[in-house]
């Protein structure tokens, strides 16, 4: 899929993580979190694999989280790129 | 659940909570919003623009997850309005509570911290990286409403006493003339000093105009305070980016708020391994060159008055239809910094 239009998921609260996405010609992450020193790495990691398995291979993703486990991210990804995507 | 509040009985309520915190019910904000809990109100706050204010959260709520549900909700009306940066001026000893939701403190000044959300300073700084030369620079902030040969000659002086003279031209448009005219004036009007780059402030120049004052206590000097954070802002992130020594800018013979800003220069750069130097004005027709006696001039319509004050790109803007239009929203206007 492809991400057309600016879209948001997530919120600010403990163990969630907010979601920014917009178009843009190349893949951008970036990612902001209150355990980025410990975590950084896994939760890149989870953000690049449920992109390839969106077939998302462009746009900027901006992500700020607050210790969010696996399946938050992934679920608040899928809900951000399903507003902000086209097929 | 964030809720906006636009019923009277409910932002009477907000007023009280926010009062109540010791801060100062501010009128002036795109949205008001609330949480509540069992049908109290718990939580309020306020956007204008891409500025939080007037934050508070009911004592018997502190510490969990109001604050946070506030933010989101208050962050998701933004970002829908088009900002994808968002800050908060707020008391230093509530910066952290802010930190704890992914914000970066970027400057404080006694009662007074900036934080910011998104990241927009970094990618502000990395946007100008090309232009970075490491050596003993300069820097310049300057609102140039018009750029006259009083600005020329501070760049031209500042030029020759630094290997690169970074000039950051004041994006916030609240003057007469408009952002992208001053920033090209500012251009083409040192195009032939080699060392010169100019660039825009982005939103990093702290202005009185977005300067809230909500949660200052009676007594505390506004005006000083943003002014301090302001420098605070530039000596500790922005100079050292640009490997910037000096700043740079003109006597003040007239402004008092100017004037102000200049001693503040003085009292808070040297902290950060910044030297303020104060160049004098040069003065045409028996008075200082100032950008505030060129609008005069225009506002009573009199272009002769220009000789000696602008150069040639400025006076070539004036004249243009572009410049025309300037012209008579000044002449409807008045005031030294419209």
């Amino acid at each position: 899929m492809t991400i057309v239009r600016k879209a948001q998921a997530g919120t600010m609260q403990s163990s969630d993580l907010m979601v920014f996405l917009e178009p843009a010609p190349e893949l951008v992450i970036e990612i902001e979190s209150t355990v980025k020193a410990q975590f950084e790495h896994l939760i890149r990691a989870k953000i690049e694999e449920v992109l390839r398995e969106r077939g998302v291979g462009a746009g900027r993703v901006r992500v700020t989280d607050r210790g969010a486990l696996d399946y938050a991210i992934q679920a608040r990804l899928e809900t951000a790129l399903l507003r902000a995507g086209g097929e | 659940m964030v809720t906006e509040l636009a019923a009277e009985a409910d932002r009477r309520r907000a007023r009280a909570l926010i009062e109540a915190q010791g801060l100062s019910f501010e009128p002036g904000f795109d949205e008001l919003v609330g949480v509540f809990e069992g049908g109290r109100l718990v939580g309020a706050g306020a956007r204008q623009g891409s500025v939080l204010k007037m934050l508070a959260v009911d004592p018997a709520w502190q510490g969990g997850g109001v604050l946070g549900e506030l933010v989101t909700g208050i962050s998701a009306l933004a970002f829908a309005a088009g900002h994808e940066a968002l800050f908060v001026f707020t008391r230093p000893e509530h910066a952290r509570s802010f930190e704890e939701l992914n914000f970066e403190l970027l400057a404080s000044a006694g009662p007074a911290a900036l934080l910011e959300y998104g990241g927009g300073l970094g990618r502000w700084l990395e946007r100008h990286r090309a232009l970075v030369r490491e050596g003993d620079n300069g820097a310049a902030v300057v609102n140039c409403n018009p750029f006259t040969n009083g600005h020329r000659h501070l760049l031209e002086q500042a030029a020759r006493r630094c290997e690169t003279l970074y000039v950051l031209v004041v994006r916030e448009d609240r003057s007469a003339f408009p952002f992208e005219a001053r920033l090209r004036l500012v251009r083409e009007g040192t195009r032939d000093l080699a060392n010169v780059r100019v660039l825009d402030t982005g939103r990093y120049a702290i202005s009185a105009v977005t300067f809230p004052s909500y949660f200052l206590k009676q007594g505390d000097d506004a005006a000083g305070v943003q002014m301090e954070l302001d420098l605070e802002l530039f000596g500790r992130r922005i100079a050292p980016f640009f490997h910037a020594r000096r700043r740079f800018f003109g006597s003040e013979p007239l402004c008092a708020a100017t004037r102000a800003y200049n001693q503040a220069m003085r009292r808070v750069l040297p902290r950060h391994g910044v030297e303020p130097v104060e160049i004098p004005r040069v003065e045409a027709g028996g008075g200082p060159i100032s950008a505030s006696r060129v609008r005069d001039a225009l506002r009573r319509g009199d272009l002769a008055a220009l000789e000696g004050l602008v150069p040639g790109c400025t006076l070539a803007y004036l004249l243009s239809d572009e410049g025309r239009a300037v012209r008579e929203r000044l002449r409807e206007s008045e005031g030294r910094h419209a």
